[in-house]
């Protein structure tokens, strides 16, 4: 492959966002649930 | 303030898009929705991306760097198309004040702003070895840029309130006004000579690119779109949450208080 | 009128002034917005001499030449927009993408004999895709000249199956 470097910066540019963003809604996702069962077992769904 | 009152809907407004605006109704419905968009987001991206990297032909000037499309042209697209849902979003609240466009417009910005960098990044790392350099500041570019600012400025301005009713309404009426750029965006490479080349893929004509480059290109479009909406979704359903957590303590703070 | 109503029209009567007003500065701004100038446009309004300004368009078919100039590589080719063109100098490497029948933008000032001698060369990629070996297939057929023009329409190449045929 030619141009390799600009390739791989490309693809490591996009698995660094993704990813980022993909863990950091995970676990505020999983926080705000386990905060929201903790006060209020009932309505936590 | 109650947990439910803080979600009711107007009175008199039992329009269809109101029934969302119970959280529990929308927690219900997104939690269904949620795996599904995850899953088909992370497998066809996968598709596109492996297919595109390994799979589709070098161009026969570009080599390789063709590849760098395969990101490069989807994210420009929800860069866009994530300013549009943004503006709807921003219309939703303004004029019908639906409780829950707040909170999508609020979780769309720093999505759409990352689909817009990736967009610019990518752009960059091909226009160096293909235009011979990183950056020009030609109306397309430049006009994506403003994209990028926008952006950034919606979320500064809803966050910088006390009052989020208040940050609510100022990012709505920027979000409204930014919508001029998206037809420069669009229009920019027909309208001005520019660097950048105009669209492959037209509505009036046949794709200017060989189909074995277009169906990983597709299917990555399609898989980010569908990334672009878990993340927006997951994000709603926290914000959610998180809104009713705060209003479950402060009714137990007055309540302990009183 | 419904007060949501009112806000429906209110949001939309802002919305056509805001465009109106964004049509208006940007035709107004339309010479400042072109990143570069065509040679017809020169050879119409030519740019005073030693000003620096951007040429794009596309390199002639049979102009190209590359020399050495003092140990450095350089080249000369003839710049056309259908219309005018202008002769190019540069002295520096060339980008990859740069070819006869390609579309480039380079920086630099008109020297006193209409000579534009560029300080910066880019290349100017089309909108097309292509694969090499159906650019290898319709060169080979006479569909396709790359440094006279554009690729035929896309309906006619962006299906081929490329054939391995002997010959």
């Amino acid at each position: 492959m030619n141009h390799l470097p600009y390739i791989v910066g490309s693809y490591a540019l996009f698995l660094a966002i993704a990813g980022g963003f993909t863990a950091a809604a995970w676990v505020r996702l999983g926080r705000a649930r386990r905060r929201l069962a903790a006060i209020d077992p009932r309505g936590s769904r | 303030m109650d947990a439910s009152t803080a979600f009711a809907p107007p009175a008199g407004g039992g329009r269809n898009l109101h029934r969302f605006a119970n959280p529990g109704r929308f927690l219900r419905a997104s939690g269904r929705v949620l795996p599904w968009l995850a899953a088909a987001g992370l497998l066809l991206t996968g598709i596109g991306l492996l297919w595109g990297l390994f799979f589709a032909p070098a161009d026969w000037q570009q080599g390789d760097a063709v590849r760098i499309m395969y990101i490069h042209v989807p994210a420009a697209w929800l860069a866009s198309g994530g300013y549009f849902a943004l503006a709807l979003a921003s219309l939703a609240s303004l004029v019908w004040r639906h409780p829950l466009a707040d909170l999508a417009a609020a979780e769309i910005g720093p999505v759409g702003a990352a689909a817009t960098a990736l967009c610019l990044g990518t752009g960059s790392l091909w226009g160096k070895p293909m235009w011979g350099a990183w950056w020009v500041w030609d109306a397309r570019l430049t006009s994506v840029l403003v994209l990028f600012f926008l952006y950034l400025g919606h979320i500064a301005l809803v966050r910088a309130f006390d009052d989020p009713q208040r940050g609510a309404r100022a990012g709505s009426i920027l979000a409204l006004v930014g919508v001029v750029n998206l037809p420069i965006i669009k229009f920019s490479v027909d309208w001005w000579n520019t660097l950048h080349q105009p669209a492959t893929i037209t509505l009036t004509g046949a794709p200017t690119m060989y189909v074995g480059m277009l169906w990983p290109l597709l299917f990555s479009a399609l898989g980010f779109s569908f990334g672009f909406a878990a993340l927006v979704v997951a994000r709603m359903r926290a914000a959610v949450m998180e809104r009713r957590i705060r209003a479950l303590l402060s009714a137990r703070a007055r309540a302990e208080a009183a | 009128m419904t007060r949501k109503r009112r806000r429906l029209v209110l949001v939309l009567a802002c919305g056509v002034g805001l465009g109106a007003a964004a049509a208006l500065a940007l035709s107004a701004l339309s010479d400042s917005v072109a990143f570069f100038v065509t040679p017809s446009q020169i050879a119409s309004k030519a740019p005073a001499p030693g000003r620096t300004f951007r040429l794009g368009g596309l390199v002639e078919a049979g102009s190209l030449q590359k020399f050495m100039d003092d140990g450095k590589p350089a080249a000369r080719f003839r710049v056309t927009d259908g219309t005018g063109a202008v002769t190019v100098s540069f002295v520096g490497i060339l980008p990859d993408l740069f070819r006869e029948g390609q579309g480039m933008v380079a920086l630099g000032t008109l020297a006193p004999d209409g000579t534009f001698r560029a300080q910066e060369v880019l290349a100017k990629h089309d909108e097309t895709y292509m694969p090499k070996d159906i650019a290898d297939a319709l060169k080979k057929s006479g569909h396709w000249n790359p440094a006279a023009g554009p690729p035929p329409p896309a309906s006619t190449w962006n299906t081929l199956v490329p054939k391995k045929l002997g010959g």
